[in-house]
């Protein structure tokens, strides 16, 4: 395992940031049940993917070992209506391979990535499924702090 | 195989109620007349309660405590049965308790606990501490079984030993380092695959590597195929089994997928402890192995090929978890005598250098010119093998700063031998005096 580099995504990372992605959502099924993921999950998350990575609002960058990436973040910038400041980098998507955490590269990662919305965002934000930990644990050490909550129930 | 359980159960399921349970409480202590009592209980006991309430560390002095150990269960994980709940693992742990008397002299209550979730299992137990000089985990599903036993091991003042994970490695490598010695080859240097990632090749992947294993090389299959660290479902292991995840990280630097057979290319030595066979392993996937492979078949009651089958496909040695064949991969050469070594130390814990201390033991007691592809690992019939595991234990529990009463390895020998002799003698003669009913015939 060498140092990674982070980068812009390019469209010839599309297939395995389409394997990342369905790996980042299984983890979040792992947390509840209520995250339980489509059939069309391989088909969604390709279309998705490929999506952002031409939207004018939307970052996906990736971290890349060797050759090999080993991780991306997607995230979107979008305009908060009601609050200020007023442009805000929703960072919706963030995975890691496991030999690559634990190790300060998550946090450098996300340095990176804030770095690129800084010039359009003026507050960071990241969803993450509330049951996991590990996440909030990771936010809280980089001083995030939860300002909304999403609840559900079944209809 | 068949047949012989059905006889051996037989007979068991009819001793049972003939015989009600296996040990009982005798005293140890001369009682001439009722008078005697004033000094064994009231009120003579209270200055033996007062000098203790003094020095508590006393307790493993001036009580049974010190080799009063518990077998415990919550019967999640028994033998092959599964999860039959603790009344029905009862009969194992007597089982158990038995051997710990009759080979390690070891005085070992059998406790079958209701307490399904690891915090209410390590509850119970810290509990149970100020009373017990040991506890022996036993027969609890994994994963639950590791935390259990790594918050047991941190947060107790007494050895604590969990016999599917630390027995069963602490015996595998005996007899790997034995076989490695007979093909001439090194443990640091060998390509080792682990097939099955239960507790028992869980606890040996971490052991291997704490002897001078290269833990890169090692390669872990399970019934999802090879583990490695991009496989699909690490990130549910990081969550419900971060033991088998941490391997996962660990293991099989090249990341090599697949399944078995494919581990097995080129490789030194398999170790399966999976499921039951035979045909569980192929013939034709230990066929592509290095030359003087090394297979263990530790799958029990039937191992997960027969062992001639693993001879005829190149195998140079082969071990088995049977008694009815040659190089019995066996637990109950290690528990007593870790036990009785740890107890007589009175050792705060067994740490992992007295877990590779006992199996080094193990292993020197086969002398080199005995060494064969037959004998890599004593018997249960080498009774003093006992007594030098035992010594060997409490040497390095005081090398560790780990015993609170140090012994040198002659002492402890001389009273590990003493000891284990002294409870076969009883037993022996408790049946002489037929105190101990004789076995009735069982048709």
């Amino acid at each position: 395992m060498g140092k990674p580099i982070f980068r812009p995504a390019q469209p010839s990372d599309l297939d395995r940031l389409v394997d990342l992605n369905i790996r980042l959502k299984r983890l979040n099924e792992e947390f509840d049940p209520l995250l339980k993921i489509r059939d069309d999950i391989q088909d969604i998350s390709r279309k998705y993917l490929s999506d952002a990575m031409s939207s004018p609002n939307s970052l996906v960058v990736v971290a890349e070992d060797d050759g090999r990436v080993v991780g991306f973040i997607k995230a979107d910038v979008r305009e908060r209506i009601f609050y200020k400041p007023k442009m805000e980098g929703n960072i919706v998507e963030f995975y890691l391979l496991p030999e690559y955490r634990r190790k300060g590269l998550g946090a450098s990662f996300l340095e990176y990535t804030i770095e690129l919305l800084k010039e359009r965002a003026e507050i960071i934000t990241a969803e993450f499924p509330s049951l996991n930990e590990i996440a909030t644990k990771f936010y809280t050490r980089l001083r995030f702090r939860s300002i909304i909550s999403v609840y559900a129930r079944e209809t | 195989m068949g047949v012989e359980a059905d006889r051996h159960g037989r007979i068991a399921v009819t001793l049972a109620p003939f015989y009600g349970g296996k040990l009982e409480i005798v005293p140890k202590i001369p009682v001439r007349s009722l008078e005697d009592f004033s000094v064994w209980y009231t009120p003579g006991v209270a200055a033996v309660c007062r000098a203790i309430r003094e020095n508590r560390e006393l307790s493993l002095y001036y009580t049974g405590r010190w080799n009063t150990i518990a077998v415990i269960t919550n019967g999640t994980r028994v033998l092959g049965l599964g999860d039959i709940g603790p009344e029905a693992a009862m009969p194992v742990m007597e089982g158990k308790a038995l051997i710990f008397k009759y080979l390690g002299g070891v005085d070992a209550f059998p406790l079958c606990i209701d307490a399904d979730s690891p915090e209410k299992f390590v509850e119970v137990v810290r509990a149970l501490e100020p009373g017990l000089g040991g506890i022996n985990l036993e027969d609890i599903s994994s994963p639950a079984c590791f935390r259990i036993l790594d918050e047991l091991r941190d947060s107790l003042e007494i050895p604590v030993w969990h016999d599917d994970q630390l027995g069963t490695a602490s015996v595998t490598l005996a007899a790997l380092t034995n076989a490695l010695k007979m093909v001439g080859k090194k443990l640091g240097e060998v390509r080792i695959v682990l097939f099955g990632a239960g507790a028992a090749n869980i606890a040996t992947a971490r052991l291997l590597e704490k002897a001078g294993a290269d833990i890169g090389r090692l390669i872990m299959v399970d019934t999802k195929g090879i583990l490695h660290s991009e496989r699909h479902d690490m990130d549910e292991l990081m969550l419900r089994n971060p033991w088998k995840y941490e391997l996962g990280l660990k293991t099989n630097r090249e990341r090599l997928s697949g399944g078995l057979k494919e581990a097995l290319e080129g490789a030194d030595v398999l170790v399966a402890a999976s499921t039951p066979g035979p045909g569980v392993v192929k013939p034709e996937w230990v066929r592509e192995m290095a030359g003087d492979s090394i297979v263990f078949l530790l799958a029990n009651p039937v191992p997960e090929m027969w062992p001639w089958e693993a001879k005829e496909a190149g195998a140079r040695i082969v071990a088995t978890g049977r008694s009815d064949f040659p190089n019995q991969v066996n637990n109950s050469l290690v528990f007593p005598s870790v036990f009785r070594g740890a107890l007589d130390a009175r050792a705060k814990r067994i740490t992992d250098s007295m877990v590779l201390a006992a199996s080094k033991a193990l292993a020197d007691y086969v002398p080199s010119d005995r060494l064969s592809e037959n004998y890599i690992i004593p018997t249960m019939d080498d009774w003093e093998v006992y007594v030098y595991v035992a010594a060997a234990v409490a040497e390095q529990a005081n090398r560790d700063g780990v015993a609170r009463n140090p012994l040198t390895y002659d002492e402890a020998y001389v009273r590990a031998k003493k000891t284990i002799e002294r409870s076969r003698r009883i037993l022996q003669a408790l049946m002489n005096e037929n105190l101990i009913r004789p076995l009735p015939k069982v048709e």
